[in-house]
């Protein structure tokens, strides 16, 4: 009994990260129109919120949070990422969200200590 | 049925070796792969007599020849299928085969190490950020270096990119550290773009880097983060 939870915690679980990724966008750009002033601030903000939500979480990982913040202007955008890792226990998860004027792109990279 | 298909193979093995000779090559890479290590075992087996191979060769014959001999192109089929298995596992390992032919794997043992009780990396063994600086930016520099984007082909360029800077940051890797390579790649429009990355690491053993280029068409920046595994 004692060790199902610690197997539990140690692996990368997509699903609620992935939830508060989104609080931590919805909070911060939630209703914005692109502005190049405000840029910094809002990555930072948006960066900063999402790694202290996942620190709370409580679990033994090691974070990377990316975040791409693009105008909308009809230009195109790829990125993609290649991982050295352990397999069973660490993981990635992408989150997506657009509003009219923004493409906002957040990358969490979770490594099992 | 161990003893009596020694007669047989001096006849499996001269129907094969006309069926390779006759047949062009349809798949071609598996077939010629294959194609050379049978002929390296009929070679074997008509030049030396050694036992321990032919019973190997010969189950993987027997099952499809029990028909006729106008199989010979579907012998030759499945002898490539059942073939590359043995080719790789049964030679090396002694090569186990059950009685009915399949082939019998060895059980899986787990492989366990000492406790080393290293907590941090050894001196010289550090992430070095500078060194993994100068990689990323050569490897961006010289593949990107006069390439247009179009929206096609960017998206496999972009994981290929990313592959690659793996595949050169492993060789210069020290050990226990695990790598994460993020590559973005973008039109070179009249739009604003900002990316940026915050982790949680230990500073004193785990370090990042990163690098970027571009030119008329297009940017691409690359993230390296480099992580000690405790």
């Amino acid at each position: 009994m004692d060790e199902d939870p610690s197997a539990e915690e140690t692996t990368f679980v997509v699903d609620e990260i992935t939830t508060v990724i989104k609080e931590a966008v919805e909070s911060t750009i939630g209703n914005s129109s692109y502005q190049h002033s405000q840029i910094n601030q809002w990555m930072s903000s948006i960066v900063e919120s999402s790694l202290s939500q996942l620190t709370k979480l409580g679990k033994p990982f090691k974070y990377i949070v990316t975040c791409i913040i693009l105008q909308k202007n009809g230009a195109g955008l790829h990125t993609a990422s290649s991982c050295f890792w352990d397999n069973s226990t660490d993981g990635s998860c992408t989150i997506r969200w657009e509003n009219k004027t923004i493409y906002c792109i957040v990358s969490v990279f979770g490594l099992a200590i | 049925m161990a003893n009596q298909p020694l007669p047989l193979s001096q006849e499996t093995l001269a129907q094969f070796n006309r069926s390779m000779s006759t047949e062009p090559g349809t798949s071609g890479p598996p077939r010629r792969r294959l194609g050379s290590i049978s002929t390296r075992r009929s070679s074997k087996d008509q030049s030396k007599d050694q036992p321990h191979h032919r019973p190997l060769f010969l189950r993987s014959m027997t099952i499809p020849s029990s028909e006729s001999s106008f199989l010979s192109p579907t012998v030759s089929n499945s002898h490539i299928s059942m073939g590359k298995r043995f080719s790789f596992a049964g030679w090396h390992q002694g090569g186990r085969v059950s009685f009915s032919g399949l082939y019998l794997q060895q059980p899986i043992q787990e492989v366990y190490v000492e406790n080393t009780y290293r907590t941090g990396p050894e001196p010289g063994c550090h992430f070095s950020a500078s060194r993994t600086q100068q990689i990323l930016q050569a490897t961006l520099d010289s593949y990107l270096k006069g390439v247009c984007y179009s929206p096609d082909s960017c998206s496999q360029l972009c994981q290929m990119l990313a592959d690659l800077v793996l595949s050169k940051l492993k060789d210069v890797n020290p050990p226990r550290y695990k790598v994460v390579c993020q590559v973005v790649v973008g039109q070179s429009g009249k739009q604003g773009i900002r990316v940026a990355s915050r982790s949680l690491m230990n500073p004193n053993t785990d370090n990042y880097t990163s690098a970027v280029f571009q030119n008329h068409s297009l940017f691409a920046v690359a993230l390296v983060h480099g992580l000690y595994f405790e």
